[in-house]
């Protein structure tokens, strides 16, 4: 009860924090941008997004890239800059004013990135609702910062090339990733504030991967598909954790099938508070 | 100033409009679109493969190709709902279906007058836009062509001319107060006005050079060009400049020499000037002030008062924090043990509950006064919530640091530093001011370091150290209060059991006795004493 009641009030006090003023109008805009493919031989692709439904998906044609964003124009100015092999796309806030978003404001960002075209992608949102599908891009980078949103990514297919690293830094989150293993990344890092994740770790693993995952507090959901090595090492203070299919070697926990497996994840868990869950899928 | 400079320009671009428009069928490749609507501006931004670029605004009530008005619309009207259509269509293509779709666009039938005037201009600078860009066809140098002699060539010049909307500005200022009844217009060609030719009129050039070895008989305007004046040559008015270059050469301009675009920079460097002599001021004056400080005589008196009414406050701190530890010893002793052993056992998890606990006060005091202002009971307790919890935070903050200010006391006397050994660990009140005064010592340090001169960086490190112990002491401590809730579930039950300690007393007591032991068996063998 107490720990209900603790959740309730950080969500009404935020929603009282985030609201805007009874009355309020709002004057949206809406801005479509696209731009073909024209040569390029690398991409380094920052978006930033305060506030509403974020959506990332890859590009069906010989788009660079698209987006379509609905923001309040009293609030927001686009951010919209691209040169030689840089772009960066987002919203700013017109003046010196600080917006506190909400996730469920009305506004909307949509974008859509080359699939053909080697891109370093760094993805910085704050309170949105996420939806990213990052399946069959180029990616030779990737990281994520996220701050108290509802997020779920999805590499639906096998990255085209061998990523460098991946990097997820979650707030105060909802945050879903599946199928880890489409990334095609020699490592891995999760690093959670507090909140739900859930790590997917299915999808086609070209080679082995480090995972490091820092936990603040909260609960965890590891799932592995079956016949992927795993490898669990974990240093927590006051967490908990559901080993299923898990043995204890030292201080490490293995798969069963460790030795034997075609691919295999190291995973480093360095948690505080919370849970931590294995589970196993078909 | 702004409109009537555009309306040499307007009337230029209306009365080529008259020729009807020939079709194209390759487009220019559009390479970037972008789409911008809202509640007064719907925006069309194209870019093209050869880095040529198109901007169509409706904004504001004005309609702009480029930087230049062509037009005006009310919003709603037929214009601006046509034009917001096509908009609307233009957000889900690319390349090859966009440029199709907007050469293929015509305005609506029933535009009253005004506005089927602006939507042409509009349509005519879009088809002008999407047509390749012809290769430029060297004029052969000697001849001067006219634009009035060559009526059919009208269409492809205003298409050349919103080609190039990136000058359009500066055309526009340049062709302010400049006859434009008799004007030769010459765009991306080069120019030649042979010696013993005589030009009547204005000659505007946009985009290309002109060598003059005649006669003007009026204004020559050069846009993006250069203009050369050669010996014997005369302009018989003004020579108008923007973007461009002129060499006389000997050649005479009965009028003025202006470059319009300089004076827009001239005014620009002078609001430049104007902004960094006032921050050169403002930063002299401050400069001023604290070589005033520095040289003055009163400064180290100065420093030393400073440095003394530091230690003096941190003093009264410690005084009032140590009278509240007294009063909490003597009230609420048992509280007092239980936080502190809370926070001496698990600092580091008391100090993650505290942090936890800070940023949570503000949303539970809200949704304290939310919920009970949802209800006629409540909102009485209401009115006591709201001084009452922040009060009782404050207190437990209180209570948290002095817990940690009393395992202070007692580390320092255990730690057998010089004067330390002052502090009775038995007495609580003494081990509270003891400690009190350990995690303030930065700060008094901090102030004496202030009274003596170039320490100031040590100063800034100490009072940045001071800081941080205050932070960890404060939130170590918040934490523990809430972890055994202000003490009344203690966590950890102290125990005078040290076994460190008892074995020392146990050792000091057997070599106590063993002494009396030999003592007494002297006394017996000499039979002296030393009493």
């Amino acid at each position: 009860m107490p720990r209900k009641l603790l959740l309730t009030s950080v969500v009404v006090a935020s929603v009282l924090l985030v609201l805007p003023p009874a009355g309020a109008a709002q004057s949206w805009r809406t801005v479509t941008m696209s731009r073909q493919v024209s040569g390029e031989h690398n991409l380094d692709v920052h978006i930033k997004y305060g506030a509403g439904r974020f959506t990332v998906r890859p590009a069906s044609d010989d788009v660079l890239y698209r987006v379509h964003l609905r923001y309040d124009e009293d609030t927001f100015k686009p951010l919209i800059d691209y040169s030689g092999d840089r772009l960066r796309l987002g919203l700013d806030n017109v003046g010196h004013s600080i917006h506190l978003g909400d996730k469920d404001s009305g506004g909307e960002m949509d974008v859509t990135l080359a699939r053909s075209v080697p891109m370093d992608l760094d993805l910085e949102f704050g309170a949105v609702r996420a939806e990213l599908d990052l399946g069959g891009m180029d990616l030779t980078d990737l990281t994520l910062s996220t701050g108290a949103s509802k997020s779920i990514v999805d590499v639906s297919e096998p990255n085209r090339a061998s990523m460098r690293s991946a990097s997820f830094e979650v707030g105060a989150a909802d945050f879903t990733v599946q199928r880890l293993g489409n990334l095609n990344a020699q490592r891995i890092d999760v690093s959670t504030g507090v909140g739900s994740v859930t790590l997917g770790f299915d999808g086609a693993w070209q080679q082995d991967a480090s995972v490091s995952i820092s936990m603040g507090l909260g609960s965890m959901e590891l799932r592995f598909p079956e016949g992927l090595g795993v490898s669990l090492k974990k240093d927590s203070f006051l967490t908990s954790l559901d080993s299923q299919g898990l043995v204890k070697r030292g201080d490490t926990y293995y798969s069963l099938n460790w030795d034997k497996a075609d691919r295999k994840v190291d995973i480093d868990l360095d948690a505080a508070f919370g849970s931590v869950k294995v589970v196993w899928v078909h | 100033m702004l409109m009537s400079s555009r309306r040499p320009f307007l009337s230029l671009s209306f009365a080529l409009l008259l020729v009807p428009a020939a079709l194209v069928a390759q487009d220019r490749t559009v390479v970037s679109k972008e789409v911008s609507v809202g509640r007064s501006e719907a925006t069309l931004h194209l870019e093209f493969a050869d880095k040529g670029r198109l901007e169509v605004s409706f904004r504001d009530g004005s309609v702009l190709v480029g930087d230049s008005t062509v037009g005006s619309f009310q919003a709603g009207d037929a214009l601006d709902r046509a034009w917001r259509e096509l908009l609307g269509k233009a957000v889900s293509l690319d390349d090859g279906a966009l440029a199709g779709m907007l050469r293929s666009w015509s305005p609506p039938a029933d535009l009253p007058a005004q506005s089927e005037q602006t939507a042409k201009v509009v349509d005519q600078a879009i088809r002008a836009a999407l047509e390749p860009p012809e290769a430029p066809k060297p004029e052969p140098k000697g001849t001067a062509k006219s634009s009035q002699a060559a009526d059919t060539g009208s269409q492809s010049l205003l298409r050349q001319l919103l080609g190039r909307t990136d000058h359009l500005a500066e055309l526009a200022v340049a062709l302010d107060d400049v006859d434009t009844d008799h004007i030769q217009v010459h765009v991306g060609e080069d120019v030649d006005v042979g010696p013993g030719e005589t030009v009547n009129g204005t000659l505007l050039s946009v985009g290309g050079d002109v060598k003059i070895s005649g006669t003007v008989d009026g204004d020559v305007v050069v846009v993006n060009g250069s203009l050369e004046l050669m010996p014997g040559s005369e302009v018989d008015g003004d020579v108008r400049l923007a973007d461009a270059s002129v060499a006389r050469n000997d050649g005479t301009v009965s009028g003025d020499v202006v470059d319009v675009t300089a004076n827009q920079q001239d005014l620009e460097s002078q609001i430049r000037a104007q902004v960094r002599q006032q921050l050169q001021s403002e930063l002299r004056d401050r400069t001023r002030v604290h070589e005033e400080h520095g040289i003055s005589l009163l400064a180290p008196i100065r420093s030393v008062v400073h440095g003394l009414g530091g230690i003096i406050q941190n003093l009264f701190t410690i005084l009032i924090l140590g009278l509240i530890g007294a009063g909490v010893v003597t009230f609420a002793g048992t509280n007092i043990d239980a936080v502190a052993e809370t926070a001496r056992r698990t600092p580091g998890r008391a100090a993650m509950v505290g942090v936890a606990g800070a940023f949570l006060l503000i949303p539970v005091w809200v949704l304290g006064i939310v919920a009970l202002a949802v209800s006629i009971v409540g909102i009485p307790v209401m009115i006591a919530w709201v001084p009452l919890f922040p009060l009782a935070a404050v207190a437990a903050v209180i209570l948290g640091y002095i817990a940690v200010a009393r395992n202070t006391g007692e580390w320092l006397a255990h730690s057998n530093l010089r004067f330390t050994d002052r502090i009775r660990i038995s007495n609580p009140i003494h081990t509270i001011a003891g400690g009190l005064i350990g995690l303030m010592a930065a700060f008094i340090a901090a102030n004496v370091f202030s009274m003596v001169p170039f320490f100031g960086f040590l100063e800034g490190l100490l009072v940045f150290a001071g800081v941080l112990i205050s932070i960890a002491a404060t939130l170590v401590g918040f934490g523990a209060v809430l972890l055994t809730r202000a003490g009344t579930r203690p966590e950890y039950y102290p125990t005078d059991l040290d076994s460190d300690a008892a074995w020392s007393a146990a050792m000091d007591a057997a070599d106590h006795a063993s002494a009396r032991a030999q003592g007494g068996a002297t006394e017996e063998e000499g039979g002296t004493s030393d009493a």
